[in-house]
């Protein structure tokens, strides 16, 4: 195939494929797709050398005012498309890159096209890589990646040999060997194809097999750990007020079982605390239990306490990725059931907190299924429920001189009949007549809970779900405090809820006989103080990508390469077994071969002429090692396609190149005299120094003698004095 | 003595005798290197027959001159066995044919047969008579003269002899000053007999030797059997040239090389034989209504033909 026709054909296919991302990706509608893929289909057909596309097409001339006014058209349909249909940059940009993409292809003309082409496939590749996560991108990637590497070394070919894309002649892609260099022989495609495959693999292997030496010299050092509240022994009402802004990052939740979660609200229970003293919470029971190992990194919790709930929702599977945090408190869904990671230990607690025995050091990922207690409906009618005495124990307690607050509670909930109506009653309490407000800082006061309930009326969170939990005591209602974090922030992109320090939270779980610990939460849902942005989706998307990038390629760490390694060599270990097997077939008749040769020189005695003739062969090897670069020289001068003569065609070509630009352009049926010929009349001041060039592109080229390193450096300086020859004329 | 000046003074030689052709003589001299044959297609009067001559007398060889008439037989060209009583057997006397360099003027007055007793003499350089055969001397060289087809009292050539022949010549009229020279020289003898030979036989096998040694670049060998793939897939001929056509155009080229005073070839010498080469081994399609071809239509074909293929770079 000549090179023109390769290189129009691979940069199509590289817009090709960037297009087929983006299809696949689902981002782009039909309306658009039918269009686009037809004027790839006849682009392709075109390059191709299809004869009657090929004459419709020079048919057809598209003049530059109305393609331009087509751009403009499509970048008013873009602004359209962002305010009125899409409203939102990602897919309204998508649709007028595909546009763009369409236009590009159909005006593929110049180099400058070529380019253009190039950079709109990359945007595209890129877009597409943004909007998936999913496996069909890798092949379509790889591709990507092939295509472009082909591509561009025909474009750095074609642009070295001057040849331009316009200028083919019709019989050109018949007689495909003319021409020197215009040609892709089959070894050229294999060899350059081939080794890009190999670069991109060997890539891959090096990165998922080669052990990390240590760590790399500009790799960022861990640092210290975020420094989280809410979750030691011991919490002071109003504290957690100061990150309530933090954006920083905590952890990012995976819901592999996408479809089972309500993607609104995940509540992350971190620890539950029981004893309230009237400024802060602290766990009576501080006993810890170890979590039995049920399989190699897996853990099962047992049932907290023991009244199991009646029913449970379905499984909740979390992947959590957690920072580098201060504390050693797992988070997870309520109530967790399996907790799977790398640890050696993981401990609960008797109000179903998981800890690990110390803060972990860096990064952890760790996996927990839930099942959440559902709302028995024997409990939500009973009007009186009997309580367990473990229970009452533990969960009643409030502190001293709490008056003020039972007698609200009692004031708010007297008409309710059912402990759990009277529940719901105070928390629409809290939920209606208070109000949010981060400005509450109470850890200094003496009696923070009062001062909210009775005082300001303002806080956040903790102030509401303390509130709520002493009232519901107060009226013999067992109930106790959760802090963690609730996650809003869903990434649509990666699939994932993104959870920061300011999404710390605390909230109530109320007991029911029948159904366990209830998840109730009495704090209003925050109002967002900024508007969403037309960009947020742009930051979410962003984020996506770099969890992806740091899964795959930064966290990467040595153990994974071994799960790797192990995978490799299980599945190298079927193949050695059947290999084994050929083998065993196979060398037994070599091992006899080696015990007879064995044998031979065992007995071997030697003698003058032996002795003589492996003198010879030794010498001749020595003789060969040492005139072997000789001989390389020899048979590099007596090459037909010696570097002298590529080294001319490339000075004649660039040659061309410069007297195109002085308006002289040479057609590829006119021979190298014709066209000094031509210079001469055309360009009388570049003539003598062209025809010196030609007569040194002749000798070299054609004759059988390569040119000498004087002739060549000749020839580069007379291209050098035409070269300033031009930009004087200029 | 040195090649290009030997060459030099064969065409100075000639020159003297046929005014203003610096071209038709060098491609004449390419013609003899090459070892082919020539045929001169002109009308009547313009110096076929006297470039032809003032070639064979600037060479130091036998030269014999046959003039083509309607009633010429073969024997009268390749020779005859007669019976010999001294020897009491057939004895063969050779025909003009036996000879370095053959005159065969207006080819293409005498009969299909006549014209054909040429063939194995120019492809073989031998004579078959009586299953004898017979080989002739080198350097050989067969010049034919014809006037146009369309003229009155014609056989056309075969296909077969025309494609033997390697270079097909126009001379064309001279202009006016060159005319005026041919009109002042002196009028009493023929200028060609005037021509002392300069060459040897032995030095014209010397410098045919010297062009089989002429290097033909791969990518230019290429070149070359592109233009002939090209003659033979074009709509515009019906026949395209022979492997014996591509073959001449090789050698052709390399002669050409030669006489430029190089030892390797240039797309320039193909480019430049193609049409003198070519043109006369094809057959158009559309003949525009004449009986055969004419020489101009077939030449501006093959140019046009040539001008598709890209030159290697």
């Amino acid at each position: 195939m000549p090179f023109n026709q390769a290189f129009a054909l691979s940069s199509i296919l590289l817009a090709t494929v960037a297009f087929s991302g983006l299809v696949l990706g689902q981002s782009v509608p039909l309306w658009l797709a039918l269009p686009t893929t037809i004027i790839i289909t006849i682009s392709i057909l075109h390059a191709y050398g299809v004869g009657f596309i090929r004459r419709a097409v020079t048919q057809v001339t598209v003049s530059p005012t109305l393609l331009n006014g087509l751009l403009v058209g499509a970048f008013i349909i873009l602004l359209i498309d962002l305010i009125a249909v899409s409203q939102d940059l990602l897919p309204a940009g998508i649709h007028f890159l595909v546009v763009l993409l369409g236009v590009k292809l159909l005006t593929l003309q110049q180099r400058r096209d070529y380019r253009h082409l190039y950079a709109i496939s990359l945007m595209a590749i890129l877009a597409s890589a943004a909007l998936t996560s999913e496996a069909w991108y890798v092949p379509v990637f790889l591709l990507y990646l092939l295509a472009a590497v082909w591509t561009l070394l025909l474009y750095h070919v074609t642009q070295e040999t001057g040849e331009t894309t316009s200028s083919v002649s019709p019989l050109s892609t018949s007689a495909c060997h003319t021409t020197f260099p215009v040609c892709i022989t089959r070894r050229f495609f294999w060899l350059t194809n081939g080794t890009a495959v190999l670069t991109v693999a060997l890539t891959l292997a090096i990165f998922f097999l080669i052990p990390r030496m240590g760590a790399g010299v500009l790799q960022k050092t861990s640092g210290e750990a975020l420094r989280t509240t809410g979750f030691s022994d011991r919490v002071d009402l109003g504290t957690i007020g100061s990150v309530k802004q933090d954006p920083q990052i905590v952890m990012r939740v995976e819901m592999p079982d996408q479809t089972a979660v309500n993607k609104i609200r995940l509540y992350l229970r971190g620890l539950a605390y029981d004893q309230y003293n009237g400024q802060s919470w602290s766990h009576s029971g501080t006993r810890r239990r170890s979590l039995s190992l049920v399989a190699e990194g897996t853990f099962l919790v047992p049932p907290a306490g023991s009244y199991p709930p009646d029913s449970l929702s379905g499984p909740i599977r979390q992947d959590i990725m957690l920072e580098t945090l201060d504390t050693e408190v797992l988070f997870a869904a309520p109530l967790a059931e399996l907790v799977r990671g790398e640890f050696l230990t993981v401990q609960d607690d008797v109000m179903g907190g998981l800890r690990l025995p110390a803060p972990p050091s860096s990064r952890i990922r760790y996996s927990v299924t839930s099942r959440e207690p559902q709302l028995a409906p024997d409990d939500q009618t009973a009007s009186t429920l009997v309580y367990p005495d473990s229970v009452r124990a533990h969960y009643l307690q409030v502190p001293e001189g709490s008056q003020l607050v039972a007698e609200l509670a009692h004031r708010v909930s007297h008409e309710a009949m059912t402990p759990f109506a009277r529940t719901k009653v105070i928390q629409q309490h809290l939920l209606e007549n208070y109000g949010y407000s981060l400005d509450a800082d109470t850890a200094t006061l003496s009696h923070p809970l009062e001062e909210f309930l009775f005082t300001r009326k303002t806080g956040y969170c903790e102030h509401y779900a303390t509130a709520m939990v002493v009232m519901l005591r107060t009226i013999g209602i067992p109930a106790r405090l959760v802090t963690g974090f609730l996650a809003t922030e869903w990434n649509e992109y990666g699939g994932y809820f993104t959870v920061r320090q300011r999404d710390a939270h605390a909230w109530v779980e109320v007991y029911f006989p029948r159904s366990g610990w209830v998840t109730m939460d009495p704090t209003p849902t925050v109002i967002a103080a900024v508007a969403p942005s037309r960009w947020e989706p742009l930051g979410r998307f962003g984020e996506s990508i770099r969890l992806q990038w740091d899964r795959l390629f930064i966290h990467y760490s040595a153990k994974d390469q071994l799960a790797v390694v192990h995978g490799v060599r299980e599945s190298g270990d079927v193949m050695r077994e059947k290999g084994s097997r050929w083998i065993s077939a196979l060398s037994a008749p070599i091992g006899q071969l080696f015990k007879r040769l064995t044998e031979i020189a065992r007995t071997f005695e030697p003698g003058l002429p032996e002795l003589v003739a492996g003198g010879i062969v030794v010498g001749l090897a020595l003789f060969i090692l040492m005139v072997r670069d000789r001989i390389a020289l020899w048979a590099t001068t007596h090459l037909p396609t010696s570097h002298a003569q590529l080294a001319i065609v490339q000075l004649y070509a660039r040659m061309l190149r410069t007297v195109e630009r002085q308006g002289v352009s040479k057609p590829s049926s006119v021979t190298a005299s014709e066209f000094a010929r031509l210079v001469e009349r055309e360009w009388e001041a570049g003539a003598p120094i062209v025809a010196t060039i030609t007569a040194l592109y002749h000798q070299g080229r054609f004759s059988r003698t390569p040119l000498t390193p004087e002739d060549l450096s000749r020839a580069a300086e007379q291209v050098g004095q035409l070269q300033s020859l031009t930009r004087v004329a200029r | 003595m040195n090649s290009s000046h030997t060459i030099r003074s064969i065409q100075d030689n000639i020159a003297l005798v046929i005014k203003g052709k610096a071209h038709v003589i060098e491609m004449a001299v390419v013609c003899l290197l090459a070892r082919g044959h020539l045929l001169l297609e002109d009308v009547p009067g313009v110096g076929k027959t006297t470039l032809a001559h003032s070639l064979a007398r600037s060479l130091d060889c036998s030269f014999k001159r046959i003039q083509f008439t309607s009633d010429l037989l073969p024997s009268d060209i390749v020779g005859v066995s007669m019976f010999n009583r001294q020897k009491q057997g057939f004895e063969f006397i050779p025909g003009p044919i036996f000879a370095n360099v053959v005159l065969a003027d207006e080819i293409n007055r005498t009969t299909p047969k006549t014209q054909s007793s040429l063939l194995e003499a120019m492809s073989e350089a031998q004579i078959s008579v009586d299953n004898q055969t017979h080989l002739l001397e080198q350097p050989f060289m067969v010049i034919a003269t014809q006037n146009p087809s369309e003229y009155h009292g014609t056989f056309p050539l075969p296909e077969s002899q025309l494609d033997r022949f390697l270079m097909r010549l126009c001379i064309g009229y001279p202009t006016v000053e060159e005319e005026r020279k041919v009109l002042d020289r002196p009028y009493s003898l023929h200028p060609a007999e005037a021509l002392d030979a300069v060459l040897s036989a032995q030095e014209v096998l010397a410098l045919q030797a010297r062009v089989d040694q002429v290097h033909m670049e791969e990518s230019l060998t290429d070149y070359l059997l592109a233009i002939v793939q090209a003659t033979r897939q074009s709509e515009l001929l019906s026949l395209g040239v022979s492997t014996r056509g591509a073959l001449g155009l090789s050698k052709a080229a390399k002669a050409l090389a030669v006489v430029r005073g190089r030892d390797y070839c240039l797309p320039d010498d193909i480019k430049e034989l193609a049409p003198i080469v070519l043109s006369h081994r094809v057959m158009l399609n559309r003949t525009h209504g004449m009986r055969t071809q004419s020489f101009e239509h077939a030449e501006r074909m093959v140019l046009d033909i040539v001008d598709t293929v890209p030159v290697p770079v």
